[in-house]
């Protein structure tokens, strides 16, 4: 039984235009992968393609997470199965308080009948409000309606840590952080890191694979990963940027 | 082009049109098209009732104001006068424009076009008719839908031969404006100008109607109608400046846009003189990228009402608008706003907002709001206020700290309230001329 | 996007009324409505000469009054008057105890759980069943401090001294076409009368059910709280589903004397073949306050504009209004504020959701007129569209004269947009409950001024019905 989650030879496209083009990669458990590509690479629409999203057509490839074909399945069922995705920009609901949306995801965990210990429940997110430096007050608040940037960030890594997923992405969780907030959300992303997990991070900048240390670093260029190395591959990208791998010629 | 002096044109005796429909003096030569046109907007007058106090579309207003038919046609002005009016509106106009006309009751006075782009048309009406038809009658009174003001514009069709037909073919552009001049004068008479403005793809224009009276105190009647045409990516602003005399002078304007896709058309109002004024504006976004802006700045005293009814039609995706629209009352005068957004079915990805505010600066002042809203489509951000108030004491504590006297201090207030609508208009020399006049009134009414 | 689960998940228990018991009854003034039919009601219910009179002057208001299409939905010709019974009784008198409620009507409000409700947490229940009350009853307590709760024949019977002074005075024969056909042939309601300084703590309740089909309701309501007391009343109704319109068409009176307060909480849940065409409004004298809060879900079309007109200085009053259309529904609600002293405040808050191709209007009237000083409106209108179909209007009317006053209305129309449905699914909730999250997250706060039993249940009923509709 394998244990990873395995893109292969993804291509999906958008209003009939192709964006990722034969994508493989393969992030084991346990271990925490980067992408990192110029900007129109195909780094968000990856994740919204894993995710489900309806604006992508897949038109060829597969999505394995451990045995399951991602890709057969609707998109709560993907979170369900222990996909998580933490967006770029997090929608805002009016009216829904963040403990209310995060109580009825877990609930949606749990078989038909079962109710959530509310107590318990509680317990268990202040404990990692406080791990993450959010106030109390979040759980009371519309979700994501009003967050500032960072606290958009924060709450998605809060829903993380609440709904322990199996393999997470993500995507451009760095932009529009200072550095203090980088340092509690990867923190976060840290604490979380176990041999039962798996991540893959989605980037533009370094900055955030000093917090949070890859295993492995790939470039994604044109929809495809065009380059795979280790973690001081991104100190190289950082100071010559991408144009030496690009200008490569793609590896058969 | 071919102007006709005053002097020189043959007057009728002015009657009422409770007997016959009203002619002007210039009927022989008149395409037949158009005196057939003209026929049937008579028989559609006399048809059409007067509107009764249920009629939706005239709820709040005092139909009172609705008596009209003891008007009649006016006789031309005496050339001293004419002179006098001539340069009148030249001294008012701004140093910059592309073409500036003069019309006295009914008829041209005064034409220039220094800065006309080439193949550019601004032309009479009665001219057009004669010179230019097949261009005229493509978009000549071709309305049917009005917000109540179905009888006025039957009257209108049946009546009109003044105002401009301003024509931009495609890429033309003016930066300076287009001036109309209105008068009227004389007690008991009427005058039914119009405007049509067609901007083929991507021309840009901007028309300035201004309406004055020749006297200060006398019972007239004007009956306008603007017709704003904008094809793909065209620009059409189109302001309406109202200044007639505010002892017996009735003012009824209206008008319509039709923005195509990408067109973007700017309306503004500015009500200040006239005992009653009746607006109706009509802005239909017939394709996608279509946007329309509407502005409008009212400073009402005395027994004034200004009574208008807008409507922000949707009718293709992906299209915007924005109604901004603000009323300063004060004595007895009243105001009567009633706005409709409507989001026709399959109008998807909608934008649209609608804002009127009134500031009441008596115990007697009414301000009637009616923002109304009809959303038929997916994927819509909608919405609109009103508000009703005063100026706050903090407000006017604040400047009297800064050694203002309270009487300046509400007076600047208010003169800021009316000018953040102006100032959404385009054009620094319409704006400047706008708030001169807004200044005007506030120091005549002291 | 919405698919068909959303619409189901959507959707809301209006089946929990449709059932029905076979036809039986006593007195049927039968089809149509004539100066007979009214002579037929007032004869059974034993009236006196000046009830008659004022329903028959009423009946003439009726037939001389145009239909008021020339704004309001053109749905309102399909109601055939002449279709329509207008008095329908088992011959029962309201009982006091449900032992001795007939057995049919007993099991109707037994299913609907009314008798539990009472047990729980209610002062005083009536229940009527088609034209009459089956049961009405209220804490012995109230009855000692002299609180009257009774039906309207009762009412103007028993106690004319109390009840006639204010009947028809808020709302007059010939406010509206349908204020006049209530006047006409009205029967059952609640007529309540809280002393002075009476404090009623729990929910007085009452229970409209419709059993027979091509029926007619037309319960009148009369509440007249005394200076400084207090009362909640609470009103529920449901029917059955029939093929044909079933009309109802209530008046309802408050009168909240100076320092006075009175809530009333009303959650509509008509089977959809319901015309619902209500009148409401209440008085409010110096000082009191009138609430209404006003639940719309079930009906094919409901009218009704719940008011306020505040005559005494520093009165205020308030309308919570929450409406859901769903296919086939028209849910044509609002509000009327009234000023006619100084300082008085008012404030509306509106939400609606349309739903398929459901649609639901806001008409609001603000009036506050010359010579007043320091009053104040506040409106806020928003409606939630969830599909591509729905649709949603608002209408409001603010009239204010003079420089002492500030209203503000604020209306907005939003959707539940597909990016926001994405985000929830990704946290692994399906599509149905991403919508029932949504849907009540945008009326919580309103749900939040209902009382507890009744937010429970109204959540419930806004609730989607999951269970095998979503995989």
């Amino acid at each position: 039984m394998s244990q990873s989650l395995r893109i292969e030879n993804l291509h999906a496209s958008v209003d009939g235009h192709e964006i990722l083009k034969g994508l493989t990669l393969e992030v084991p458990k346990g271990q925490v992968h980067a992408i990192m590509g110029p900007n129109g690479s195909g780094k968000s629409t990856l994740s919204k393609v894993i995710a489900g999203h309806e604006d992508y057509t897949v038109t060829e490839g597969s999505v394995f997470l451990d045995d399951i074909n991602l890709l057969d399945l609707e998109i709560d069922e993907r979170s369900r199965a222990g996909f998580f995705l933490a967006f770029q920009y997090p929608h805002e609901i009016p009216g829904v308080s963040n403990a209310n949306f995060i109580r009825a995801a877990r609930q949606a965990r749990l078989p038909k009948g079962q109710e959530i210990d509310a107590v318990a429940f509680y317990r268990e997110m202040y404990a990692k409000m406080d791990e993450l430096g959010m106030d109390r007050k979040f759980t009371a608040r519309s979700v994501n309606e009003g967050f500032s940037g960072g606290e958009k960030k924060r709450n998605e890594i809060l829903q993380m840590m609440m709904l322990e997923p199996k393999y997470a992405i993500l995507d451009e969780t760095d932009s529009g952080l200072d550095i203090d907030a980088l340092k509690i959300v990867a923190q976060g992303v840290n604490a979380m890191r176990s041999p039962e997990r798996g991540f893959l991070v989605i980037t533009h900048y370094q900055r955030l694979l000093d917090y949070i240390v890859p295993d492995v670093v790939h470039v994604l260029h044109d929809g495809r990963i065009i380059h795979t190395g280790g973690k001081e591959l991104a100190y190289e990208l950082e100071e010559k940027g991408y144009d030496w791998i690009i200008n490569e010629p793609v590896a058969a | 082009m071919v102007l006709t002096p005053p002097e020189e044109t043959t007057t009728r005796p002015a009657a009422s049109w409770c007997d016959a429909a009203p002619v002007n003096d210039a009927d022989a030569g008149l395409p037949d098209w158009y005196l057939e046109l003209r026929s049937a907007a008579w028989a559609r007058y006399n048809a059409l009732p007067v509107p009764t106090r249920t009629n939706q579309q005239w709820r709040f207003a005092d139909l009172k104001h609705l008596r009209i038919d003891n008007h009649a046609l006016p006789a031309p002005v005496s050339a001293s006068v004419a002179a006098d009016l001539v340069a009148r509106a030249v001294s008012e106009r701004p140093a910059e424009f592309a073409a500036h006309f003069v019309f006295a009751n009914n008829r041209l006075l005064h034409a220039e076009t220094p800065a006309l782009p080439e193949g550019a048309t601004c032309l009479p009406i009665e001219d057009a008719l004669a010179t230019r038809p097949d261009l005229l009658r493509a978009h000549f009174l071709k309305h049917g839908d009005f917000l109540g003001g179905e009888k006025f514009a039957a009257l209108h069709a049946a009546a009109t031969l003044s105002g401009l037909f301003v024509h931009f073919p495609k890429g033309r552009v003016a930066e300076a404006p287009v001036i109309v001049h209105h008068f009227i004068g004389g007690e008991g008479v009427a005058i039914f100008p119009h405007t049509l403005v067609v901007a083929e793809d991507h021309a840009s224009v901007s028309v300035i109607d201004l309406f004055e009276s020749i006297n200060g105190k006398e019972d007239t009647l004007v009956v306008g109608m603007a017709d704003l045409h904008a094809d793909r990516g065209g620009r059409i602003q189109y302001t309406s400046l109202q200044d007639l005399n505010d002892k017996g002078a009735k003012h009824v304007q209206l008008q319509h846009t039709r923005a195509g896709r990408d067109a973007a058309v700017k309306v503004g109002y500015l009500n200040l003189g006239a005992e009653w004024v009746r607006n109706e504006s009509i802005n239909r976004m017939v394709e996608s990228g279509a946007d329309c802006q509407i502005f409008s700045a009212n400073l009402a005293n005395d027994v004034q009402e200004y009574d208008q009814r807008t409507l922000q039609s949707h009718e293709a995706q992906h299209t915007t608008s924005d109604l901004f629209f603000k009323n300063a009352l004060y004595d007895r005068a009243r105001t009567i706003f009633s706005g409709l957004i409507q989001v026709q079915p399959g109008s998807h990805h909608t934008d649209s907002y609608q804002t009127c505010r009134n500031l009441l600066g008596s115990d007697e002042a009414e301000a009637n709001s009616m923002p109304g809203l009809e959303i038929d489509a997916d994927q819509v951000k909608c919405s609109h206020g009103s508000t009703s108030g005063t100026i706050s004491d903090e407000e006017i504590f604040y400047l009297r700290a800064r050694g203002i006297p309270a009487d300046e201090a509400r007076k600047i207030i208010s003169l800021g309230f009316l000018n953040e609508s102006i100032e959404k208009l385009d054009g620094e020399s319409v704006k400047e001329m706008l708030f001169a006049r807004i200044a005007r009134k506030f120091a005549a009414i002291g | 996007m919405p698919d068909s689960a959303t619409l189901e998940a959507v959707n809301i228990d209006q089946d929990e009324g449709n059932f029905s018991y076979p036809e039986d009854y006593a007195h049927d003034a039968g089809y149509g409505l004539t100066e007979k039919t009214i002579d037929y009601i007032s004869d059974i219910k034993g009236e006196a000469e000046w009830i008659r009179e004022f329903r028959k002057r009423a009946l003439k208001v009726f037939n001389d009054k145009p239909m008021p299409t020339h704004w309001a939905s053109k749905d309102l010709e399909n109601i055939v008057f002449e279709n329509i019974r207008y008095y329908l009784s088992k011959g029962q008198r309201p009982t006091r105890s449900w032992d001795e409620v007939p057995d049919d009507v007993k099991a109707t409000f037994e299913r609907l759980g009314i008798p539990e409700k009472e047990r729980k947490f209610l002062a005083g229940v009536e229940a009527q069943f088609d034209s009459e009350a089956a049961y009405s009853n209220v804490k012995e307590e109230l009855t000692k401090e002299g609180v009257i709760f009774v039906n309207s024949t009762e009412g103007l019977r028993e106690h004319p001294e109390v009840f006639r002074p204010w009947f028809g005075k808020v709302i007059p024969t010939g406010d509206n076409k349908f204020s006049a056909l209530n006047s006409a042939v009205f029967s059952g309601g609640s007529f309540i009368y809280v002393p002075p300084g009476v404090k009623v703590k729990h929910p007085l309740q009452a229970y409209f059910r419709i059993n027979a089909e091509n029926f007619g309701q037309f319960e009148r309501t009369l509440i007249i709280v005394d200076e400084g007391a207090e009362v909640t009343y609470m009103e529920g109704c449901t029917a059955p589903k029939f093929e044909t319109a079933t009309l109802h068409s209530a008046v309802v009176e408050l009168v909240a004397m100076k320092d006075a307060k009175i809530q009333y909480i009303t959650v509509q849940n008509w089977s959809n073949n319901v015309f619902n065409l209500v009148t409401k409004r209440g008085l409010a004298h110096e000082n009191a306050e009138i609430r209404w809060i006003d639940c719309n879900i079930g009906s094919r079309l409901t009218m009704k504009y719940p008011g306020v007109i505040m005559k005494g200085r520093k009165a205020r009053g308030e309308v919570i209004s929450i409406a859901l259309a769903n296919d086939g529904q028209h849910q044509d609600t609002g509000a009327k504020m009234i000023h006619a002293a100084d300082e008085t405040t008012s404030n509306i808050v509106a939400k609606s959701i349309s739903v398929g191709s459901g649609r639901s209007t806001y008409r609001g009237q603000v009036h506050i007129p010359k010579h007043l000083k320091g009053c104040k409106n506040n409106t806020e209108c928003d409606a939630l569209l969830i599909n591509a179909s729905s649709r949603t209007d608002t209408y409001p009317a603010i009239t204010v004269r003079g420089n002492q006053h500030a209203t503000q209305h604020e209306a907005s129309v939003s959707q539940v947009s597909e990016e926001q449905i994405f985000y929830m699914k990704q946290r692994g909730l399906s599509e149905g409950e991403a919508m029932s999250l949504s849907v009540n997250g945008f009326v919580n706060d309103l749900v939040r001024e209902f009382p507890m039993e009744y937010s429970v249940e109204l959540k419930r009923l806004i609730d989607m019905e999951m269970e095998g509709s979503v995989g």
